[in-house]
């Protein structure tokens, strides 16, 4: 990182905070689902009266959760990937494949922005049952997602080209986060 | 040649996944060939509200669902959906199959997609494991696994019972360790998903007689010739005598089973008393004039 | 075509190292907009595939695991079995078998029991000099028995696609036996491997020292018996336990050990969420890839095949068990068990094969599959907790293979296996 210009430098910086508050917000998502379903058994068992609202709320926090851990993941690279030719391949080589899969990934987070719009857009109109909020809604995190992947995804292609070496090994924080569940590729 | 892809969320065999493959036939053979159905059955294509999704972007040109996913999209569904609406097996199948339910299909038409037909969905019951419903108040209180559906949760408050959400796949056991006192399905899914096996008192309080609904996707529509719509028009009519002979086939069939493997059939007394105690669901509804208009319709109807 | 585009574009982007979630993505994006079917159904596949509430065990579970492991109860339970059987050799891998196979009996999931025993087990193997790649193929390859003991949602989406003729009551009864025995081949398995590697063995450190470990992780060893009797009493559901374990899990930690601070539980909570939010993603590509298959009648295909073959049931058993295995290994459980039902069932019923028994062939060879690259699920879960890829763990997993398969021939060929118990209860 050092040897990169100061101006990819403030950019990284930016997309740090970025990404750490889409981190922290998928662990308050985590946090909520726990609460809600904690919740639906506490009111069904010891007050004897059932919540309708806690199981789709839950699943519908879900999904962000995933899709922001999803998009800190491709910034963290901790993606599970099946590298079979990367370890036969000379080092230049690998910068290459490593730039198509990002561009691939790219492909599809545009595709999750431009289709989870349509989603959106064609069941806005109906509504959810117990939660009342458009059917739509629920599409919303597909959208966020696929934004914040396109970011990650184009930061990593900027980095490459650039001359950063992104690719060595997983670039984490590995002290503040010892036991996460992280992957290292190759 | 224009192959014409279907969903239904049943398993083959199914009465409904079969109608489907008749209507297909149908149509198959009025347009010598010129279009055919291609049926995929159990959930292939996801669950019903993903499938209407599908259908109303052209994803797939036609679609078997309950009424249930429609809700919340085209409101004079709500109406067939309410609890005692119907009088019977026969009345729901007069009414949807007569011109209210005509004018209940032509609703779909502005959110994308073309009404054909009402199958039978069967009429829901009550059933618990340890205690007997025979009256309303024997409802208050229970624990009973519903449908993720406003008009069910309704419902269940208006009788004094909770309505406790949870996956079809955990209902059985749920009901088997008390988590729930029972749930409510027609006869078939009582006896196929052996809820039978842990909850052993089927009340015939058939608070709802739900109809299916046919529905073929207004872009795949719209690319045909008005003779051809006709033809489809009319095979997905044709097709709904054949339905009901083998969802009754069926109903029966499983009744048999569920009566020999010990499970008791509870007649209610008073049936009257189910309808009134569901009065508040019904003025919250009609406070809509257009479904309030809808429902006198469907109760002076024979 | 349309096929080569799905499965050539996924092999090949697997190739070079694409993330496998975006390999089954792109794929099925790219076959989507070659058909011209509206591309939006992809990213509905994607986001519904996701969002069923039975999943929730799978980050519940990793995140309890994930408090467990932080606030001391993981190290003291397994001190305690450590002290138990610990002087087996390899008897770290004997202890994470016998745990899968009590935490079989509480959920059915074999993703969530992968990430509830892994995420126990794996880091603790790994201090004790254990090979990463053993400890995850043993806790992956023990997460399946979670599959055949009840609970086992597996086997009522079973019932239902078979049209309701089946038990679940019998499914569920005939499940227990091939999961122990699966347990018992799975242990030989892991013993003769630490042999070979020289595993440590653990010198036994007499009753007293046990009796007293025992004490120590009595407030962990009592969530098995509080999520256990939760369950069997109907205080909440099989999913729901999961989110009773993380409770329990912070109450012990915070008030019992005192080991769980604030910036703990923070780093705990960032962990769950980067391991899971990842293996989620993949179920919800997969589903976009399997809808796919499903359109383009994949599973009918396979069956043509075999129509022209046999009139033998035990050929026809074998036939299908590799035809299952083949389709297991690019598709999940759930949607496998849905489609080839109602067309497999109608084939070994005409050869005579009791559909109970058929439905424990299946689940177990269905279950196999989840740890099978490319699509698996289990694999994916316990790599993620052991921190190795997919790639390191295969190339130790042979044996582990060779066991499962074992079994599957016993449980395949000797019909008993299955059906002796369910008779027994009903007594004919
Ligand atoms: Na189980
Ligand atoms: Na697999």
């Amino acid at each position: 990182m050092t040897a990169a210009r100061p101006r990819l430098r403030k950019l990284g910086r930016a997309l740090s905070a970025l990404s750490t508050a889409a981190l922290y917000l998928a662990g308050f998502f985590l946090v909520l689902m726990t609460l809600f379903v904690g919740w639906q058994v506490f009111t069904r068992y010891v007050l004897n009266w059932s919540n309708a609202w806690t199981e789709p709320a839950a699943v519908f926090l879900m999904s962000w959760f995933i899709f922001l851990g999803s998009a800190v993941g491709i910034r963290e690279n901790y993606h599970l990937g099946f590298d079979v030719l990367l370890y036969v391949l000379p080092r230049s080589g690998k910068k290459y494949l490593r730039t198509i899969s990002d561009l691939v990934v790219l492909a599809f987070a545009l595709g999750m922005v431009v289709y989870g719009m349509q989603l959106v857009l064609l069941s806005w109109a109906a509504r959810m049952p117990t939660l009342g909020i458009p059917e739509g809604a629920k599409y919303i995190s597909v959208v966020a997602g696929g934004a914040l992947i396109v970011i990650f995804a184009l930061e990593r292609l900027v980095l490459r080209w650039s001359g950063v070496d992104i690719d060595a090994d997983v670039n984490l924080d590995l002290d503040a986060v010892p036991d996460a569940g992280t992957v290292k590729e190759v | 040649q224009t192959v014409l892809v279907a969903s239904d969320t049943h398993p083959d065999g199914y009465p409904t996944v079969e109608a489907v493959k008749y209507f297909g036939q149908l149509v198959s053979e009025r347009t010598a060939g010129r279009y055919s159905v291609d049926v995929k059955f159990g959930a292939q294509l996801g669950q019903e509200a993903d499938t209407v999704e599908q259908v109303r972007a052209g994803a797939i040109a036609i679609n078997r669902t309950s009424l249930g996913p429609w809700n919340g999209l085209v409101k004079q569904t709500i109406v067939p959906s309410l609890p005692y609406i119907f009088k019977s097996t026969a009345h729901a199948r007069s009414v949807m199959s007569g011109p209210v339910g005509d004018e209940i299909l032509a609703a779909f038409e502005p959110y994308g997609v073309i009404g054909l037909a009402f199958y039978d969905g069967g009429a829901r019951s009550f059933y618990t494991s340890e205690k007997q419903i025979t009256s309303v108040a024997d409802l208050k209180g229970m624990k009973l696994r519903t449908m993720q559906s406003d008009i069910f949760v309704d419902m269940m408050a208006a009788f004094g019972a909770t309505a406790t959400p949870m996956p079809y796949g955990e209902v059985y056991s749920a009901i088997e360790t008390g988590v729930v006192d029972g749930a409510e399905n027609n006869f078939p899914s009582y006896d196929t998903a052996k809820h039978s096996e842990v909850a052993k008192f089927y009340t015939l309080d058939e608070h709802l007689i739900v109809p299916e609904v046919l529905v073929i996707s207004k872009m795949v529509w719209d690319g045909i010739s008005p003779e051809d719509q006709a033809v489809i028009r009319q095979a997905a009519k044709d097709s709904v005598a054949k339905q009901y002979e083998l969802w009754d086939a069926k109903v029966a069939e499983s009744r048999k089973i569920v009566e020999g493997s010990g499970s008791t059939i509870v007649e209610v007394a008073d049936k009257q008393a189910f309808v009134d105690a569901v009065k508040p669901v019904y003025d919250k509804y009609a406070a809509d004039p257009e479904l309030k208009a809808l429902i006198e319709k469907i109760q002076a109807a024979e | 075509m349309e096929l080569w585009v799905l499965f050539g574009t996924f092999v090949l982007l697997m190739l070079i190292g694409t993330p496998i979630a975006f390999c089954l993505g792109v794929a099925a994006f790219a076959t989507a907009l070659y058909m011209k079917l509206p591309p939006l159904v992809i990213f509905q596949q994607l986001n519904s595939g996701m969002n069923i509430f039975t999943l929730l065990a799978v980050p519940f579970f990793i995140y309890a695991g994930d408090l467990m492991v932080r606030g001391g109860i993981a190290q003291r339970i397994i001190d305690f079995a450590s002290s138990l059987i610990g002087h087996v050799r390899g008897g770290m891998g004997q202890v994470n078998i016998a745990t899968a196979t009590l935490f079989g009996g509480i959920s059915g999931s074999a993703v969530a029991e992968a990430a509830a025993v892994g995420g126990l087990m794996i880091p603790q193997m790994k201090a004790r000099g254990y090979g990463a790649d053993y400890a995850v193929n043993v806790t992956s390859m023990a997460a399946l028995i979670a599959l055949l003991i009840p609970p086992s949602h597996n086997m009522i989406i079973y019932s239902i696609s078979a049209g309701g003729k089946i038990s679940i009551a019998d499914l569920f009864t005939a499940g227990i036996i091939p999961g122990l025995l699966f347990a018992l081949v799975l242990m030989l398995t892991a013993y003769v491997v630490a042999r070979r590697r020289g595993y440590p063995t653990e010198p036994f450190p007499g009753f007293r020292r046990v009796g007293y470990l025992f004490l120590v992780s009595l407030p962990g060893l009592l969530l098995i018996a509080i999520i256990f009797g939760g369950v069997r009493s109907g205080v909440f559901t099989a999913s729901e336990s999961s989110c009773i374990a993380v409770f329990y899990a912070l109450l012990v930690t915070v008030l019992v050990y005192r080991r769980m601070g604030w910036r703990d539980f923070v780093h705990a909570t960032m962990g769950a969420v980067r391991t899971t939010s990842m293996v989620l993603l993949i179920i919800g590509t997969a589903a976009a890839f399997s809808y796919l298959m499903a359109r383009l009648s994949v599973p009918a295909l396979m069956i043509d095949f075999l129509n022209d073959i046999s009139s033998d049931p035990l050929m026809i058993l074998l036939l299908l068990n590799v035809l299952m295995l083949l389709l297991g290994t690019f598709m999940d459980m759930g949607p496998m068990i849905i489609i080839t039902t109602p067309i497999f069932l109608p084939v070994v019923q005409a050869y005579g094969i009791d559909p109970v028994h058929f439905g424990v062939i299946m689940i177990l060879n269905l279950g196999i599959g989840l740890n099978t690259p490319p699509v698996g699920a289990v694999q994916f879960v316990a790599c993620a907790v052991g921190k190795i890829t997919v790639w390191q763990a295969m190339r130790s997993i042979w044996p582990f293979y060779g066991a499962s398969l074992v079994v599957l021939g016993l449980v395949t060929y000797i019909p008993e296996i299955s059906l002796w118990l369910p008779r027994l209860f009903r007594g004919t």
